[in-house]
């Protein structure tokens, strides 16, 4: 028998780990997304929320760590499966097309490494951007003094490059996880006759949520120049 | 020639153990120094090389598919027959025996025939430890149907795939033996030639099909598992690279070739329907559990067959035959179908074919229960017909499907050649002239996982076996030589004429002549023009490429030469066959209703040909094993 | 009889394993409904060889669908347009007049080609070899019934094992992966009860070989089912990682 570290650098293990930090990552997104929906809440809501998340210390520290090894790991596994695809099939096909049925051969499933690598350059930015933005302090509801987040957020979304680029961004988020989300169940051995179209189905609608419920953010304060109903500012 | 069956006295239940306590036994730590080559992958090769490499003997084996699992064996549908009376309905071991000999038309070997029956139980349970997926019943034991007209349901199926099954289960032991360094496996060879030294078998020529190489390969014993040779006739439900190459070749080497002109004739394939049709397909007998077999009443009738009104219908089989009906054995089915067809009362677009309707099923069943039953085939049908077999009846047509005819082995399936043992459908040993459906699997694995790994060692202890020879030896040389020359003369013809056009017009004349009827005439014909046929063939034929790479038409081309001298001698053993006997109908020996008529005082024996040359016509002697039938009454085959 | 089509093919040819190959045009024009697939090619080799050429090298055994020779990217999909179906299962009735075909072998590096279309499948073998089998010696077997398995599970097992070992699922794959083919073997012998002794073992060889052979690795594009000529499951690769992780998390204690 393999040890178990062996058996996690052999095919299987790798996709059991790329299983693994996806759905960690998918958990990931839908805690960011609630958590930046609170932009649409009271006025101090969003800074509040980023607030006790950074005041969580060494907590946070270890999520952080999780996440960042989340996705360095899953985005390198996942880099690696395509550049051995490549070698794998040393001569293509000149015609190529998918038999359709039960397939899930689509743009979006052989793009996965490119979508991929267009998230991990946004990180980059996004990070540089929001997490290690310059902030103007402000006084919290609950009397402590915070970072002005919220600002940052309704300030980069007016301009144009920014709104578009993260719209752009997360339109190949949708399409990563339209493939991913079945994929990552189907990785981790949850895989049936019947459930699996159903995993398949909801992948898609939980795609399409994440991505429309990000989207809203750059799109809406674009558009009402930060001044919509719908968000204090 | 030597045609010692070696049987050994006694009951004829005791035969075999009895023969398994006296034979000589080698070794353990000796088998390891003794090299088995195996031709063939099939169910018996497949079967026997594992079950040698396992008892520690060195295999080497050998097949022309680009794997060991796609032998022809993977093709067959049906099932698998033993008497393991899981049923309950009956069966023993003397009925599956009696059964076998009975539909044997009384031209096989009791002893072998016995062993056959007694063996099979153990098939079944080799296959399932294997892991076969063999067919169950809901409270998780075996499940059994009956099939090919028995009485009892003795058959073990797994769906429509149990050759496929069973071929896996033995593919996957020889792996596993391949793995452990027992078996040298060597796929895409061919075998062109035996090496006889000493008049024992010793070796083998073959060609690298990938590399175009001559090799040869040294040996203490052969065992040859190279399948039928139905591919004579060109069209056939043999897979395309079915061949009698490795057996003929050693009938020129001196083995004998035994009852060559036993062909089955299978009644229920999908008809011809053009020229360029490369192969035929079976569809399985079930069918004819449901349908029912006609033809319009009116000659060339070519109304659409649902406006024909039932009373313009002939239903041949059920009038004629009224207690088995649509149910009659294979030869009988086939040959009536010839009947009908030949009076011109044959439908389609060639007039070669009959009706099989599923109409009066549908009517009394449901469509639903009938797409339960044979969904599969129906699709099947319809994917290479065109035509729906729920909405109008399916065209079928007789076909050559296997040959109960091979080398001449005796009762330790060696041939006469010492050292040379034939395994499965390549040998001529336990159908006589007729093999039941569901017995040729039966027969493939029982030689080889249970017969041959005991003979082979019977054999190999008593054999004085030269150590000194390699495959420098003469014998090798001159026997690569053969093999090479052979090869050069076919691509030095270089004719216009193409390989495939040759074999049509083989198999063309061997089903007008040696097919499903024959008679004296026509036989005789056959082999004027098949002689003709072959000096053609060596001044005109067109093979293409070179020697030294792949060449498909290269490898057909030997295939198509050792047919074109196989066919003449089927040609001339039923000639010889002055009777008629199971799936051989000679014309002149039937009764008005054509039904066959034996001759037993003349012909109850095993005709082993002996090759002498072939200059302008094949020669060959004729010998014969007389067939002793000591505890069997012969009587004549009804199924009125 | 039926009415004569024109088709015109481009096929690839190579003349050996290490030699450059190309596109090459053919036009046929003798082409029935009736005709499979392959027999169009072997009508297409005749007019070929008529002319002097050298005929299209592609393989084949059974021509019924059973024996897993036959092996061809047509138009880019392995074994054709129609599913559950082998490339000699295929009938020219599928294609209109006019029709242009594109033929290439199945591409993968671990199968190689050989010559125009036929491609090495070995790779498959020593999967198998590796620990496709149940480790049994002829005759020690017990009595076929003493075993009783669930019909379910017997049925499943048989779905498995239906595997043709035609390469389609490698050839499709956009990964060229072998898992597929693999998985189809373990999840056949893995659930039978004879098979379950070696559960582990078999599993963890299996997989060791496949990847060492260059198959690439699973990205579930289950593209693989859709071309199976069997349609064999894809949950076959999700129980071969469940029996592999099993297998590794036991140790070698198991
Ligand atoms: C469509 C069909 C359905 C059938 N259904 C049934 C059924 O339901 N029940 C039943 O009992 N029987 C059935 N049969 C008959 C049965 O399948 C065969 O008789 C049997 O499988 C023959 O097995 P074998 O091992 O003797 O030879 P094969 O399986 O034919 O194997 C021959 C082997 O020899 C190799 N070989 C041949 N020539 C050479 C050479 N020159 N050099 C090297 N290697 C060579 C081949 O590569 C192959 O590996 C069916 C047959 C057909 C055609
Ligand atoms: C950091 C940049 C990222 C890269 C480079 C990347 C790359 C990839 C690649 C190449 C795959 C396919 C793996 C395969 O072929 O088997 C993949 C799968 C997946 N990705 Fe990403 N990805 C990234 C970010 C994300 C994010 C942010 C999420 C979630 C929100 C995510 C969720 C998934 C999921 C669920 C899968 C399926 C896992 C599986 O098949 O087992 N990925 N990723
Ligand atoms: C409209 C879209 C988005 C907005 C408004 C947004 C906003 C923010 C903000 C304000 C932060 C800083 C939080 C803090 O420092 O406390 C942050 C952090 C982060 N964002 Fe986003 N984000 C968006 C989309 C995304 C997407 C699509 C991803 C990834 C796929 C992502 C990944 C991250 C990560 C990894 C962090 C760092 C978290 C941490 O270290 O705690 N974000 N985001
Ligand atoms: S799994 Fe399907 S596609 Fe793959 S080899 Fe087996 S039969 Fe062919
Ligand atoms: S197509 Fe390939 S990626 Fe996996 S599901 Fe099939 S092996
Ligand atoms: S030739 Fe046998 S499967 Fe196609």
């Amino acid at each position: 028998m393999p040890s178990f570290l062996t058996a996690l650098k052999s095919q299987v293990g790798r996709k059991i780990l790329t299983g693994i930090t996806g759905i960690g990552l998918i958990i990931f997104v839908i805690l960011h997304l609630a958590g930046n929906l609170t932009l649409f809440g009271d006025y101090q809501a969003f800074n509040v929320y980023t607030y006790t998340l950074e005041s969580l210390g060494w907590i946070l520290y270890i999520l952080e760590a999780g996440l960042a090894i989340c996705f360095l790991l899953h985005a390198y596994i996942g880099i690696s499966i395509w550049w051995n695809r490549r070698k794998n099939r040393p001569e293509g096909y000149e015609k190529y097309q998918t038999k359709g049925g039960p397939s899930h051969n689509t743009w979006a499933s052989r793009s996965m490494a490119l979508t991929g690598v267009v998230i991990l350059v946004f990180l980059v930015i996004h990070l540089a951007n929001f997490k290690f933005a310059d902030t103007n302090m402000i006084t919290l509801p609950n009397g402590e003094t915070g970072r002005n987040l919220k600002a940052v957020v309704m300030e980069s979304f007016q301009n144009p490059w920014y709104a578009f680029g993260y719209s752009f961004v997360l339109v190949l988020l949708g399409l990563h996880l339209k493939h991913g989300f079945w994929s990552a169940f189907t990785s981790l051995t949850m895989k049936h006759k019947k459930y699996s179209a159903i995993i398949y189905g909801i992948g898609i609608i939980f795609a399409i949520l994440i991505a429309i419920g990000f989207l809203f953010i750059p799109l809406y304060i674009y558009f009402t120049g930060g001044q919509g109903a719908l968000i204090a500012y | 020639m030597n045609l010692e069956s070696n049987v050994p006295e006694g009951p004829l239940k005791d035969k075999w153990s009895k023969h398994l306590n006296d034979i000589k036994l080698v070794a353990p730590n000796n088998k390891r120094k003794h090299n088995v080559i195996v031709v063939g992958t099939g169910l018996a090769g497949g079967s026997a090389a594992a079950s040698l490499a396992e008892l520690g003997y060195n295999v080497t084996s050998f097949c022309i598919q680009d794997s060991a699992r796609r032998a022809h064996s993977i093709a067959a549908q049906g099932g698998i027959n033993a008497a393991k009376n899981y049923p309950n309905d009956g069966d023993t071991i003397w009925r599956l025996f009696y059964d076998t000999i009975k539909g044997g038309d009384y031209r096989s070997r009791e002893s072998n025939t016995y062993r056959l029956a007694q063996v099979s139980n153990e098939i079944i349970d080799q296959a399932v430890a294997q892991g076969v997926p063999f067919a169950r019943e809901y409270g998780g034991l075996l499940a059994n149907r009956s099939f090919g007209g028995a009485q009892v349901s003795r058959t073990f199926y797994a769906r429509g795939q149990t050759g496929q099954q069973l071929l896996l289960g033995a593919y996957q032991a020889m792996m596993r033996q391949t793995h452990n360094g027992n078996i040298d496996l060597h796929t895409r060879h061919e075998m062109l030639d035996l090496v006889v030294v000493d008049g024992k078998a010793r070796g083998i020529i073959t060609r690298d099909l990938v590399s175009g190489e001559i090799k040869r390969w040294m040996a203490d014993a052969v065992v040859l598992c190279t399948g039928g040779y139905g591919n004579v006739f060109y069209l056939s439900t043999n897979a395309k690279n079915s061949n009698v190459t490795a057996a003929w070749r050693c009938h020129k080497r001196g083995a004998g070739f035994a009852n060559p002109c036993y062909v089955q004739i299978h009644p229920t394939c999908i008809p011809v329907s053009g020229d360029y049709q490369s192969k035929l397909t079976l569809m399985s007998e079930s069918l004819r559990n449901d349908g029912r077999v006609w033809v319009p009443k009116e000659k060339e009738d070519d109304r659409h067959p649902n406006d024909i009104p039932e009373e313009e219908r002939y239903y041949y089989l059920e009038e004629k035959y009224p207690a088995f009906g649509n149910l009659v054995p294979r030869d009988v089915a086939s040959r009536n179908a010839k009947i009908v067809c030949d009076k011109g009362m044959g439908v389609g677009p060639t007039g070669r074919a009959v009706y099989l309707d599923f109409r009066d099923a549908i009517e009394r069943e449901g469509e639903k229960t009938i797409s339960e039953k044979y969904g599969n085939l129906f699709d099947m049908y319809e994917n290479i017909t065109g035509d729906n077999p729920y909405k109008q009846p399916m065209r079928i047509f007789p076909a050559v499907h296997y040959t109960m005819g091979g080398l001449w082995v005796d009762y330790n399936l060696m041939s006469n050649i010492p050292g040379l043992f034939v395994a499965g459908e390549a040998n001529f040993s336990d159908h006589g002239a007729n093999r039941l459906g569901a017995s040729a699997l039966m027969q493939g694995l029982s030689d080889g996982y249970f017969i041959i790994p005991y003979t082979i060692g019977n054999y190999i202890a008593g054999a004085e076996l030269d150590k000194d020879i390699d495959i420098k030896h003469e014998a090798f040389n001159e026997a690569a030589e053969n093999a090479q020359s052979h090869i050069d003369k076919l691509l030095g013809v270089n004719g216009d004429k193409s390989v495939v056009d040759f074999h049509r017009e083989l198999g063309q004349i061997m089903w007008d002549k040696v097919g499903i009827a024959r008679n004296e005439e026509g036989l005789k014909q056959a082999i004027e023009e098949i002689q003709a046929l072959r000096e053609e063939f060596w001044q005109n034929v067109r093979v293409p490429g070179e020697a030294a790479n792949y060449n498909k038409y290269l490898e057909f081309a030997g295939r198509v030469a050792d047919f074109l001298e196989l066919g003449e001698l089927m040609a001339k053993d039923a000639l010889h066959r002055d009777e008629s006997a199971g799936c051989h109908l000679r014309e002149e020996h039937q009764t008005d209703e054509g039904e066959a008529i034996r001759n037993d005082e003349e012909y109850a024996y095993v005709a082993a040909w002996e090759y002498q040359g072939v200059n302008g016509q094949l020669q060959e002697k004729l010998h014969k094993e007389d067939l002793e039938f000591e505890f069997v009454e012969l009587k004549q085959r009804s199924y009125k | 009889m039926a009415e004569e089509f024109t088709i015109n093919l481009k096929i690839w040819r190579q003349a050996g394993p290490d030699q450059p190959g190309k596109l090459v045009d053919y036009t046929l024009d003798t082409v029935n409904e009736h005709m499979s697939f392959l027999e169009m090619l072997d009508v297409l080799n005749e007019k070929i060889l008529n002319e002097g050429g050298d005929p299209i090298e592609f393989d084949y055994d059974c021509r019924e669908g059973i024996c897993g020779s036959c092996d061809l990217m047509i138009d880019g999909r392995a074994h054709g347009p129609k599913a559950m179906t082998c490339s000699c299962q295929l009938h020219m009735r599928n294609y209109n007049d006019g029709d242009t075909i594109t033929v290439e072998p199945f591409r993968a590096r671990a199968f190689p080609v050989i010559k125009d279309l036929v491609v090495d499948r070995s790779a498959f073998d020593r999967i198998i070899e590796a620990g496709g089998y149940v480790s049994i010696k002829t005759g020690s077997a017990p009595d076929a019934n003493s075993i009783p398995v669930d019909k379910q599970v017997a049925d499943t097992a048989f779905d498995y094992a239906t595997c043709i070992g035609c390469g389609a699922c490698v050839a499709a794959c956009p990964n060229s992966s072998a898992s597929l083919f693999t998985g189809a073997k373990l999840a056949h012998l893995n659930r039978l009860p004879q098979g379950e002794p070696e559960r582990k073992k078999r599993t963890v060889a299996m997989v060791e070989q496949m990847e060492e052979e260059g198959f690439g690795d699973c990205s579930n594009f289950a593209e693989c089912e859709a071309v199976c000529p069997k349609g064999i499951s894809i949950s076959a690769i999700a129980e071969m990682r469940r029996n592999y992780m099993k297998a590794a998390l036991a140790g070698d204690e198991a």
